[in-house]
């Protein structure tokens, strides 16, 4: 049954330490360390889920965070289909950030590109208290529906939401058809599908933010 | 040099790691070699058998012309003019090169291997160095003088044989000088192979006068060996013998070194810069690495009289730069600030002393001062990474001899008092500024310096090894998608930390000296960055040609490169010739790998447990690729 397997590009972005690093390491390799080496440049890793039917293989560039390293950025979203924007709950100013790096996706990325947006560390607010949070879950999902992402909050630490959210993106991935060889340089094939997708978006929006309060 | 015994066949071509070696100058050797051929005199060349033994690399592909740089002007025509018509008529210039050096080592690692199991544990053939042997410790204790001459002759037979041009170092730290009437004739590997045996003679010699062990003289005078299988108890203490013997050795290639350093750093009034350099290239004995490193990198003066007080006058300024940050004057650059607070306890975290709330206090300050004072780049990641090798090398300052090798486990707050945690601060700060100052580039806004290097990577390795850049541009790899790393972190991701901070004695002395020299027109490029290149009596002879090629290339490139001159500095342009290095390494490997696989293995490359002599080998492959490369590269851009 699996044996359609589609390639899915896929880049994280978001502020410095917000745990871009640790969701992928998580979703790769169900791991988890509280100091993690800062990323420079950028690390490559893949994934494969199974979803219904097919595999999809995720290839993930998991960015630098910091800003001396943004202008980088490019280079790993140009040809993504999904990019995964991260921030911490309990930084505000993260968030901040990736409201910029959704402007930035929808003026610079591929039209159809599957964006999802990350609000990492809950774990905190579980450990430390409802205090702890400076983003509040209905703040993000506001952020989700007017840009069209996918929303959930997550923990890299306790793995919470971490293989959903990769799986949501999945899901929405237009996905070429078994006879389709191209490429996914065919952007005509992918506009029927990407319409048909908005109102899945809108429903796993909506499931996500009923899982995370 | 390696004063480390156990040397690692790290060829990775053939794919196999090789067993240890006990012989501590294999490797020393081969930089010898390697660094004869930068300056290879046409003797020198053709006094290196390995050199025409060598065999051709197997992939014949990239031993043709592309991989001559396209210009062939400048030094890259001045090796090549002196090259001898052996190693020309092997009808190859670059890969030859370069296989030769690995390959030749092999070919020397191997003979040097047997040889020392002749002349440690043979019997009937090596009767005759044996009664040698046994002679010398029968004559009694030998006295210092006997220890320090074949240590001479040793050294100069390296030297003289390759035609190295260091005798300033041979000689440095041994106030006897009876090297001049020693001569040295024929080839010199094999030489090389006998002085093995002095060598060993003196390292008994040593045991038994320092009684540095516990052992006595007549222990080393006849080995036992495993192969006779008398009894057990023989061959035990025949390996005990030769664990001995090795560590021995050790210490002696470390004394002699550290008494040459000893001469340079302290024997005078001003310290010699060039010869420090010289002798830094191969590796600083760890008592000497904290100083040598500030004069080094142009924090302490030369005049040894001065150092005192210009320490003093800094170590002040840094505390009040510390005072004021910290005062209600400054206000706080809080992004910087967060920035840096949440990289500390990422930093080296694998490394308890990294976790000690001390030195998390204390890198916390360095880097922010450093932030606020150079808001052009301001803090970027990485660069608190490049700090560490400075302040785990100056804390060794603070911590009694016995206990340097475990500075990595202590918290300092255990040995040090808080005045000494601001003047390790201080002398890290500073020598962090000066390092930083020569790379700029790199962390400035878009990072001209790294895109520049990267490229410059790419074009190197477009020549040097053809086969692996078209393969990279098949799978759609880009350099920058690994090179990046590489060179913001100087590549110390890629190693622990001992070898990079081996590595840096390299670095350092490769760079620093530029700052200062670099607005000497005089100077050309060839000659600033090849700490080997001394005018001595052999390098007067290859100066012409070298600096009548330098001089073309000048001309010729003046215009691209005078812009890059400030900005490029050598330590980039000799760490890019590292990646490249390094990166060919794996090249049979990555000709069989796809994108993925390309990605995955360069970024998590199998060198965490890199030891200094492999870090050795790579600087050296570094050293031949630059020397013949060098002034190429500026025809690239």
């Amino acid at each position: 049954m699996n044996s359609n397997v589609a390639s899915v590009k896929l880049v994280l972005l978001g502020e410095a330490a917000v745990g871009k690093s640790s969701i992928v390491v998580r979703f790769v390799s169900n791991d988890f360390s509280e100091n993690k080496e800062p990323t420079i440049g950028a690390a490559f890793l893949t994934q494969r889920v199974n979803i219904d039917d097919h595999t999809i293989k995720f290839e993930i560039w998991d960015t630098a965070g910091q800003e001396r390293f943004a202008s980088l950025a490019p280079m790993y979203y140009r040809n993504a289909q999904a990019a995964l924007i991260v921030y911490d709950v309990t930084k505000p100013q993260s968030f901040i950030k990736a409201r910029h790096w959704v402007k930035e996706l929808h003026e610079q990325a591929s039209g159809d590109i599957v964006i999802a947006l990350a609000g990492n560390k809950v774990d905190l607010i579980e450990e430390n208290g409802e205090n702890e949070r400076k983003v509040a879950t209905e703040e993000g999902q506001k952020l989700a529906d007017e840009e069209n992402l996918l929303f959930f909050e997550t923990s890299a630490k306790t793995g919470y939401n971490v293989n959903e959210i990769f799986l949501a993106v999945g899901d929405k991935i237009p996905l070429k058809r078994p006879n389709d060889n191209a490429n996914e340089n065919g952007s005509g094939n992918n506009q029927n599908s990407s319409r048909v997708q908005l109102t899945d978006a809108n429903a796993n929006a909506a499931n996500a933010g009923n899982c995370s309060c | 040099m390696g004063h480390k015994n156990g040397s690692k066949e790290m060829y990775q071509k053939d794919n196999t790691r090789g067993i240890h070696h006990s012989n501590g100058s294999n490797i020393s050797l081969v930089n010898t070699l390697m660094k004869s051929l930068k300056v290879s005199s046409s003797s020198s060349a053709v006094n290196n058998p390995p050199l025409h033994e060598t065999p051709v690399r197997t992939t014949s592909n990239d031993l043709r012309s592309p991989v001559r740089p396209v210009n062939g002007s400048g030094n890259f025509d001045a090796m090549a003019k002196q090259q001898t018509s052996a190693i020309r008529s092997s009808s190859s210039y670059s890969p030859m090169r370069y296989s030769s050096p690995s390959q030749s080592n092999s070919i020397m690692n191997s003979e040097n291997n047997n040889n020392r199991h002749t002349s440690s544990s043979y019997h009937e053939n090596g009767s005759a160095k044996k009664s040698y042997n046994f002679s010398n410790n029968a004559n009694g204790t030998p006295k210092l003088n006997t220890y320090f001459k074949d240590l001479d002759e040793d050294w100069s037979a390296v030297i003289d044989d390759s035609n190295m041009p260091i005798p300033t170092v041979a000689n440095g730290g041994i106030s006897r000088s009876n090297s001049d009437t020693f001569s040295v004739p024929g080839t010199p590997i094999n030489h090389e192979e006998q002085y093995g045996l002095s060598k060993k003679l003196t390292n008994s010699s040593i045991q038994t006068s320092y009684s540095v062990k516990n052992t006595s003289s007549n222990q080393y005078s006849y080995p036992q060996l495993p192969q006779l299988q008398h009894t057990q108890s023989s061959e035990l203490k025949s390996k005990l013998e030769l664990e001995n013997e090795r560590e021995a050795q050790e210490l002696n290639s470390l004394m002699q070194r550290i008494a040459k350093f000893d001469n340079i750093v302290n024997d005078k009034k001003i310290v010699n810069q060039q010869e420090l350099r010289t002798i830094s290239w191969n590796g600083i004995p760890k008592i000497h690495r904290p100083k040598v490193w500030k004069l080094l990198i142009g924090y302490l003066p030369a005049n040894i009289k001065r150092q005192e007080p210009h320490c003093k006058r800094k170590r002040q300024e840094y505390k009040d730069g510390i005072d004021h940050i910290f005062s209600d004057e400054h206000n706080r650059d809080i992004p910087t600030w967060h920035q840096i607070e949440i990289d500390i306890p990422r930093t080296n975290p694998t490394i308890p002393l990294y976790q000690f709330k001390t030195v998390q206090n204390s890198l916390q300050r360095i880097l922010y001062l450093w932030a606020i004072r150079h808001p052009a780049s301001g803090y970027v990641q990485g660069i608190n990474d490049i700090v560490t090798p400075f302040f785990q090398t100056f804390l060794t300052e603070y911590l009694p001899t016995t206990q340097v090798d475990k500075v990595e486990t202590i918290d300092p707050a255990t040995y040090m008092t808080s005045e000494q945690i601001i003047d390790l601060e201080a002398d890290t700060f500073w020598c962090l500024t000066k390092l930083l100052e020569q790379i700029t580039d790199n962390y400035i806004h878009g990072q001209p310096g790294i895109i520049k290097q990267v490229k410059n990577l790419s074009q190197l390795v477009k020549r040097i090894d053809i086969d692996l850049y078209n393969h990279f541009q098949d799978e759609n790899v880009e350099f920058m998608q690994f090179a990046f790393r590489w060179m913001n972190c100087l590549l110390m991701r890629e190693f622990k930390i001992d070898a990079v901070i081996r590595m840096w004695d390299t670095y350092l002395a490769e760079t620093s000296l530029e700052t200062t020299m670099i607005q000497t027109p005089m100077i050309a490029n060839s000659y600033i960055r090849t700490p080997t290149e001394q005018p001595t009596a052999t390098f007067q002879n290859l100066n012409s040609p070298f600096n009548a090629s330098g001089g073309l290339s000048k001309t010729m490139s003046s215009s691209a490169d005078e812009n890059n001159r400030a900005s490029y500095s050598s330590l980039n342009e000799f760490h890019v010739f590292v990646c490249a290095a390094f990166l060919i390494k794996w090249s049979d490997k990555l000709l069989d790998m796809d994108f993925q696989e390309i990605i995955t293995f360069l970024q998590n490359p199998p060198t965490s447990e890199w030891e200094e002599n492999d870090i050795e080998m790579l600087l050296s492959e570094a050293f031949i690729w630059q020397s013949l490369y060098k002034d190429a590269t500026s025809h690239w851009l």
